[in-house]
């Protein structure tokens, strides 16, 4: 029998720095998500509309950071750049690799969201006298954003668990302030149950504000669980 | 002078029309003139070419030699002007209606008018709305294409073509994917059409409506006009071996 009593009362204190810490687990996935969604959308556009010499060099970015791990990459920017000179602060580094990372995803799910383009509603576009800008903005660009939607929010919320990396180089997200506390307090049971439930409490939350923006916007269905 | 006599004749002259899709040669050498008002039917087996011809008349496949000419004007295929200019005259429907899946059926039928044509929004809603009711729909025209049925959304096809007063329709087997019960309602809005005067070419295998609605009909087969005549000649007696045993086959069942 587990022969343990729990102590809640003496990490309430600390709950303040957890909070804080969710907060900046919500600020590191968005800014990286953010990031990465320029970088996808930029990789997803030349790949389907660019010229073809650009795919090679695109495919080896986007095989690159998804088939080494988050970690190792943040690891090569915090540890290895400082050897060229370059010397990247903890939360600079996990926001970089994370945008990277993100950014091979992204182009990859972007990508495949391009290819569902309906030809038959672009030839409808094309006898109304739709001319090539009018296409992508009417008819293009709508339906790939609600096609990409749900794929977007999902990652978004991968990232956001994702996070939690940073704390390995220090950054005091959610799980690094988790560390500290434990550090001072040894109630660990206490403390990683309560940042367990943080961690579902601020994805719940993302996932039911972008199922709300998703049905207002691309009526999608609202699905939070 | 010339000119002038022919235009007042012919709305529609196409002369010595081929196409290829890659090496497949899908129309050869077709010549067919439709006079203003005038309705023509084409019929005859799969890929015989018939909605070979609507697609190369709005430009969507390339023609590989002959000419059409609209009002007497040669349409010239290879210039944006010309063929804007053709595709402001002409609207298509097409068999799988093809509507804008993110926008309502209002906003299908009002979205060429105004951001194309840049006309007054208000003024064109009020078409819209008008055009829809007079397909047989009021009460969804808030709706998006998926929450309409195969029928609904057909009508809301021709509506959208109609926003932009076309003097030329092409309907494209546009009853082919619907049920039915469906495929009454939209023949109706055709058949209304036509008693308005609208010059339109129409793609169908509805024998009945074909032969109702049109006043010519011309058999396709193989890329080629095999004979063109009035309905009830073209049915009751055919000239081309290659239509009478058409014919004979569709009307069996």
């Amino acid at each position: 029998m587990l022969d343990y009593t729990f102590q809640y009362g003496q990490i309430w204190p600390y709950l303040p720095r957890l909070i804080d810490g969710a907060y900046l687990a919500l600020e590191i996935a968005f800014l990286s998500f953010c990031g990465g969604l320029l970088i996808g959308t930029a990789n997803a556009s030349l790949l389907s509309f660019g010229p073809q010499w650009i795919a090679k060099p695109i495919q080896a970015f986007v095989v690159f950071f998804t088939n080494t791990p988050q970690l190792v990459q943040i690891y090569f920017l915090y540890f290895a750049l400082p050897d060229a000179g370059i010397l990247l602060s903890s939360y600079a580094a996990v926001l970089i690799g994370m945008t990277l990372n993100a950014g091979a995803y992204l182009t990859e799910i972007q990508r495949a969201g391009f290819s569902t383009r309906r030809q038959s509603e672009m030839e409808a576009a094309i006898v109304l006298g739709f001319s090539r800008w009018q296409q992508i903005r009417y008819v293009i660009l709508p339906h790939i954003a609600r096609v990409l939607f749900p794929p977007l929010s999902n990652h978004f919320i991968i990232m956001t668990l994702g996070t939690s990396m940073a704390a390995i180089f220090g950054v005091e997200e959610l799980t690094g302030q988790a560390l500290n506390i434990n550090s001072i307090t040894f109630r660990s049971l206490e403390i990683f149950s309560v940042v367990a439930a943080l961690y579902i409490a601020i994805t719940l939350l993302a996932s039911l504000a972008l199922g709300l923006l998703g049905s207002l916007l691309f009526r999608t269905k609202l699905r939070v669980i | 002078m010339v000119i002038i006599w022919r235009s007042a004749l012919h709305h529609l002259v196409i002369k010595d029309l081929s196409a290829h899709y890659g090496t497949v040669q899908v129309l050869d050498s077709i010549n067919l003139e439709i006079a203003r008002g005038e309705v023509v039917g084409l019929m005859g087996p799969s890929g015989s070419g018939k909605s070979s011809i609507l697609r190369v008349l709005t430009g969507l496949t390339p023609l590989s030699a002959g000419s059409v000419s609209l009002n007497g004007e040669v349409i010239n295929y290879s210039s944006a002007e010309s063929v804007r200019n053709m595709r402001e005259r002409s609207a298509i429907v097409f068999q799988q209606y093809n509507l804008f899946q993110n926008m309502t059926a209002l906003e299908n039928v009002t979205i060429a008018p105004v951001k194309i044509r840049n006309r007054d929004p208000e003024e064109v809603e009020a078409e819209a709305r008008a055009l829809l009711s007079k397909v047989g729909l009021t009460d969804q025209i808030s709706r998006y294409p998926d929450q309409l049925s195969g029928g609904q959304q057909q009508r809301v096809a021709i509506a959208r073509a109609l926003a932009l007063k076309p003097e030329i329709l092409l309907l494209d087997e546009i009853t082919a994917a619907l049920d039915p019960e469906l495929v009454s309602d939209v023949l109706d809005t055709i058949r209304a059409l036509a008693s308005e005067g609208m010059t339109m070419i129409i793609v169908s295998h509805e024998m009945g409506f074909m032969r109702e609605v049109s006043h010519r009909i011309a058999f396709m087969a193989q890329g080629n006009i095999i004979e063109c005549g009035k309905a009830e000649q073209i049915f009751n007696s055919p000239r081309e071996a290659r239509t009478r045993e058409f014919v004979s086959k569709i009307l069996k069942h």
